[in-house]
């Protein structure tokens, strides 16, 4: 009798196990999500064939500045603007110099003599220990600096906010402004969706100015009339995706461009043509739906990746192809 | 004796005068608890919301109460709209095999080149945030979930709060219902 009650008592106590296991098996509690039959899967456009990744990660340096704005190259160091201050760091990624700033950087170019830092809506503009020489600007209410460029006397102000791109003199004049309309009947010129408006002038003098919302990279005479244009519009690798792309990009001393994409964060290099060349870095190097890198090239043709999600310089070099 | 026969009578009404007024605050409090309690409605925080698909599948009401909505004044009104096209689109047209949405619920309306509005119908939309992530993933975050209170049940125990893995629904006052994107919010 005893035994029997013993034995009952066994099979409730393995019924109640099994009951709670099956139970546990098929909660939905927040930790225990089947999938997602309406999961948007972009795991294909991040994997990246090897032999399109034409560079490699050498280094990187840690970076200890908050806010971080924007990277540049000039003459054997890098620029990096940060809430409140510009680190001149060596290509070893050493400390060289470090100097306050009186507004909120947005972007930062370097030349020879001087430093440009892209502010709201103003341009600071510092010699190279740091004292502030002017300022120009302000541009307008809804002014956000993105991007500026310079060649010889010649500065080139990009503005997300106006859509509109400014060019002044060394000394500060402004010799003109355009918005990248074809002709007066034009319905549009720059279609910049988000504050990611880039410029830059290539080692032959040649402007060029990303259009975004078309996925365009578009040169430009110093006046503003369009001179020619490629485009590459795609999810798959040898495009830009999403609503404005690429985000950054810089020149090759060859005159290629780097480009750098927000939403699927992905660094590539395309010919001085526009046809895709090479991927630097894939996706799967980057933080998931982490912001776009800050893009600078060196002399030699090695690319400085300004990682905001890790706060780090990332440096890429061209791998060695066997001979 | 007669003004003994005063005080007790000023007594007895001072006491019910006192007993009328505390019954009647009594049932004010009570009016008020249960006005204020009913003021609390179930809503998303769409920068905690993760699109993981819950609101499609556990909500009490088929289809979920929750929809996408879409902050206009945060959209680029882009062509290429990752919230409306596959990533691996044919064409940027209207054809079914194009579209993001599993039910069609999202209109694409020209503008003027090369701008295009996007308008959720709501009456398609099952909530399950597909377009919500493509949006999020490739453009500026202007499609987001919301719980629509025209249709939400306010269930005492929201069954999509109880298993959401961000902790995204919470309630929230009634007069402040929902919480939809703006001008505050961040880049991306």
């Amino acid at each position: 009798m005893k035994n029997r009650a013993i034995i009952i008592f066994l099979i409730l106590l393995a019924a109640i196990s099994v009951f709670i296991i099956i139970g546990d098996f098929k909660s939905t509690r927040p930790d225990k999500q089947g999938e997602n039959p309406f999961d948007l899967n972009l795991d294909e456009y991040k994997d990246v064939a090897p032999e399109l990744i034409k560079y490699k990660e050498v280094k990187n340096f840690k970076l200890d500045i908050k806010g971080l704005a924007g990277i540049s190259y000039d003459n054997g160091n890098l620029y990096v603007a940060g809430d409140s201050s510009v680190q001149v760091i060596s290509l070893e990624g050493q400390l060289v110099n470090n100097f306050p700033l009186q507004d909120e950087p947005y972007c930062i170019v370097a030349n020879l003599v001087k430093i440009y830092v892209g502010n709201e809506n103003t341009v600071s503009v510092y010699s190279s220990d740091g004292k502030l020489l002017s300022t120009l600007g302000p541009f307008t209410e809804n002014s956000v600096i993105t991007s500026i460029d310079t060649w010889e006397e010649n500065i080139f102000i990009a503005d997300a906010g106006a859509r509109k791109v400014y060019r002044f003199d060394s000394d500060g004049n402004k010799l003109g402004e355009f918005e990248g309309k074809t002709g007066k009947d034009a319905q549009h010129g720059f279609i910049i969706p988000s504050p990611y408006f880039d410029l830059a002038v290539n080692t032959f003098g040649d402007l060029w100015i990303v259009n975004p919302g078309k996925h365009m990279l578009e040169n430009y005479t110093f006046e503003g009339s369009l001179r020619s244009f490629w485009k590459a519009s795609s999810i798959k690798i040898d495009g830009f995706s999403g609503c404005c792309n690429p985000a950054h990009y810089a020149f090759l001393p060859d005159g290629s461009f780097v480009t750098s994409e927000k939403g699927l964060v992905r660094i590539k290099v395309y010919k001085p043509s526009g046809e895709f060349d090479g991927v630097v870095a894939a996706p799967k190097k980057f933080k998931e739906e982490g912001y776009a890198p800050d893009i600078a090239v060196d002399d030699e043709g090695n690319i400085y990746a300004l990682d905001f999600d890790k706060k780090m310089v990332r440096v890429f070099e061209l791998k060695q192809t066997g001979l | 004796m007669e003004k003994k026969a005063e005080n007790r009578r000023e007594f007895i009404q001072k006491s019910a005068r006192l007993s009328l007024v505390l019954a009647l605050g009594g049932v004010g409090g009570f009016a008020l608890t249960k006005t204020t309690k009913d003021e609390w409605v179930w809503q998303i925080d769409p920068f905690k919301c993760t699109q993981c698909g819950r609101c499609e599948s556990d909500c009490v009401l088929a289809p979920s109460a929750v929809k996408c909505i879409h902050a206009y004044d945060l959209c680029g009104y882009c062509d290429l709209c990752g919230g409306y096209f596959k990533p691996d689109a044919n064409e940027l047209s209207t054809a079914g095999e194009n579209q993001l949405c599993p039910t069609a619920a999202i209109e694409r309306k020209f503008i003027e080149e090369p701008y295009f509005e996007y308008i959720i119908n709501e009456d398609l939309c099952i909530g399950c945030a597909k377009c919500v992530e493509g949006c999020t993933s490739f453009g500026n975050g202007s499609f987001h979930l919301q719980i629509m209170h025209n249709i939400c049940l306010n269930c005492n125990e929201c069954s999509i709060a109880r298993v959401c893995p961000s902790d995204a629904i919470s309630r929230v006052k009634s007069n402040e219902a929902y919480k939809v994107k703006g001008d505050f919010t961040t880049n991306t």
